[in-house]
């Protein structure tokens, strides 16, 4: 039995193994398309009826010293929930008044907005009030970070989508300031155990965990895992960038991009390290992305007969990956352009143009500390030691200390840099580097170290290294006929 | 995969691409013909990745219904980049995950879930039982899943590491191991 027989054997198997849901789902589907069309309409008259029952409240409270329960009831039951996330997350619970039983800060930045003060018994208003001030004093809201997610838990999905329009409305206008305007998300909340599960094992707010969910119903590439660590205006990017129809999350003003390099730079990059004109591209597509902890571009694109494949650092602009292939579906304006292309694949594809800088790691020249230490970059088989990755030393951020650069800390910036890793594999391979050709490299990380992943081919012949960032040491090297 | 191989039926339901893709476009605007359509030519390739994950029948059913929920809900968000396989198997693998959270991770699952469940599906063949239980048993979580994703969905092994995580080398190199210890098998219990 050969390769391609076991497969098609295992195959027909699991589909013969298959059970048959199709006429459930379809039927769910339908309930799923008739909810949503319920989802839609929250009147506005919802209004009146929380005024209503804030005047009953009141009432109860006049007459009552005798109805305990229903004292209790207007006073100390939380009927909303109200959460607010920046990378602080606080959640704030109030009574049917909209007055505070409980404020509660969801980690260690909420800590620092929320300081001493007491909001037990204040306005839902007042509250989030001095809670803005307070980030926008302690620099958490700012014109590099200017998203902040509301979200509303009552039980009565009328009443939440009130309390949600108008708290977005408020916060909207406070964020409105002289040096920035704001981004405010906002949406209800559908409690369900689930939710309050993941919620809890991961210690952020209900409303971080159903909009993260909501992202990945739309983009399924992301995990939960790595979204966690994002901050709203982060997580408000990557929805924007991707075009991401988020249901039932409303959205004012926009994620501020101020602090990554932007998507014209992204381009020029790219498009310099091609050696390709703007003019000649033909399909074109830019992305922000999230991949190993880095906020990332990625671009696609077609240019005289090649695709082209590049991620970019957000941040630092360094390239991490470069892929080049034929376009199939090229057809040359005229025959002449067709092999001019062809002859310069080998060249191109190993980094001979001129935007060779690019390469090499952008702390060279921004991060000075971190590169006393750096080793030629040519040298092989380092010892480890001296080459540890700098973590940290990596501050794109200046106006804010307090923001969390964790996703940032941008390990790698200690790396050799992909001519040396080109080089390292190249002279193992015996191969010089005018030969090779469909050179393909990426930088990845696998439990927080860095490697090259190196496909080139030459000679007939296939090979396949990965490289350690850090130290230039291969890790792996494969040589296999090229079929 | 020689096309010889591959009986009339499978035939009809192999799909590219760009039809995965138009399909998906349908059901963005609620066809469900195209949503049956997907079903047919896909549900081999779910079913089996979530039960080489969660090796259990009927937590696998449970992903392969939710899944199609999905794809039906987010459908419209999809973007065709030519990878329609990629962004299903990779909600496929996400609901795997919630699903191994919520319950908490079951290393210890009676080996006799799914072999039982087999046993009353009258369209499963003694071999195709074979081939199953060599598959379950006697590879490694990584190792089933790789194959899985070659063998039933199609996948090239650049595209199982893209979705994985793991290096191509790995891809590769656990690829390969895979099959030998599957021949290994067939050939002990003499269908060869």
């Amino acid at each position: 039995m050969n390769t391609a027989e076991t497969d098609q054997k295992l195959k027909e198997a699991f589909s013969h193994a298959v059970p048959d849901v199709l006429n459930l789902v379809l039927s769910d589907c339908q309930k799923q398309k008739g909810s949503d069309m319920k989802m839609k309409d929250s009147g506005k008259k919802s209004l009146r009826i929380r005024q209503l029952a804030g005047i009953a409240a009141a009432f109860v409270l006049l007459i009552g010293g005798t109805a305990g329960f229903q004292f209790y009831q207007a006073n100390y039951k939380v009927a909303s929930t109200v959460s607010l996330d920046v990378n602080p997350s606080i959640e704030i619970m109030v009574n049917k008044k909209e007055r505070v039983i409980e404020v509660n800060a969801k980690n260690q930045d909420a800590q620092a907005v929320i300081g001493d003060m007491d909001f037990e018994g204040s306005s839902l208003d007042v509250t989030l009030n001095a809670l803005i001030g307070s980030m926008l004093r302690n620099g958490y809201l700012n014109e590099i970070a200017n998203s902040i997610l509301i979200s509303v838990d009552n039980q009565d999905p009328v009443k939440s989508a009130e309390l949600q329009t108008r708290l977005a409305d408020e916060i909207n206008s406070l964020l409105q300031s002289n040096s920035f305007n704001g981004a405010v998300l906002s949406q209800s909340i559908s409690t369900d155990t689930h939710l309050k599960e993941l919620a809890d094992s991961y210690g952020i707010t209900l409303g971080k965990t159903q909009l993260i969910q909501q992202i990945i119903a739309q983009n399924a590439f992301y995990s939960f895992e790595d979204l966690v660590p994002l901050s709203i205006n982060e997580l408000n990017l990557l929805s924007e960038s991707g075009n991401l129809n988020l249901n039932n999350v409303n959205s004012l003003g926009t994620a501020s991009d101020k602090a990554y390099i932007g998507e014209e730079s992204a381009w020029n990059i790219a498009l310099t390290h091609a050696g390709a004109e703007e003019s000649d591209l033909t399909k074109q597509r830019i992305e922000l992305d999230y991949e190993n902890g880095l906020m990332i571009y990625e671009l696609e694109f077609n240019c005289l007969g090649f695709e082209y494949d590049y991620e970019i650092d957000a941040v630092s602009g360094m390239i991490l990956k470069q892929e080049k292939d034929q376009d199939d579906d090229y057809i040359p304006a005229n025959a002449e352009n067709a092999p001019a292309a062809e002859t310069q694949d080998p060249a191109a594809g190993t980094g001979q143009q001129p935007a060779q800088t690019q390469q090499d790691p952008p702390a060279q020249t921004q991060d000075p500390p971190a590169q006393t230490e750096q080793p030629p970059a040519q040298t092989q088989d380092l010892p480890s030691s001296t080459q540890q990755p700098s973590y940290g030393g990596w501050h794109h951020n200046e106006h804010n200390g307090h923001h969390r650069n964790l996703h940032h800390s941008a390990s790698y910036c200690n790396c050799i840099g992909e001519s040396a890793a080109r080089g390292i594999a190249f002279t193992h391979a015996c191969i010089s580097e005018g030969s090779v050709y469909d050179y393909k490299w990426e930088l990845d990380e696998d439990d927080g170290l860095w490697f090259y992943e190196m496909e080139f081919k030459c000679d007939g012949y296939e090979y396949d290294y990965e490289i350690d960032a850090a130290t230039g040491s291969i890790v792996k090297s494969e040589k296999d006929y090229d079929d | 995969m020689g096309f010889g191989l591959i009986s009339p039926d499978d035939w009809k339901t192999e799909l590219n691409a760009a039809d995965l893709d138009r399909l998906l476009a349908g059901i963005a605007n609620g066809d469900s013909q195209s949503l049956a359509a997907l079903y047919h030519s896909t549900s081999a390739a779910i079913y089996a990745f979530a039960l080489s994950v969660l090796k259990n029948a009927q937590d696998a059913e449970d992903v392969l219904h939710d899944c199609y929920l999905n794809i039906h809900s987010a459908a419209s968000g999809y973007r065709p980049l030519g990878k329609p396989m990629a962004w299903i198997l990779t909600i496929t693998r996400n609901l795997c995950l919630l699903k191994l959270r919520e319950r908490g991770k079951r290393a210890d699952i009676p080996v006799e879930d799914w072999e039982s469940y087999l046993e009353s599906r009258d369209t499963v063949t003694p071999e195709d039982r074979l081939i199953l239980r060599a598959c379950m048993n006697h590879l490694s979580d990584e190792e089933r899943q790789i194959v899985v994703l070659h063998a039933v969905a199609g996948f090239k092994h650049r595209e199982i590491a893209d979705l994985t995580g793991l290096s191509l080398t790995g891809v590769l190199s656990k690829y390969s191991r895979a099959l030998k210890k599957l021949k290994q098998y067939m050939e002990q219990e003499g269908t060869l």
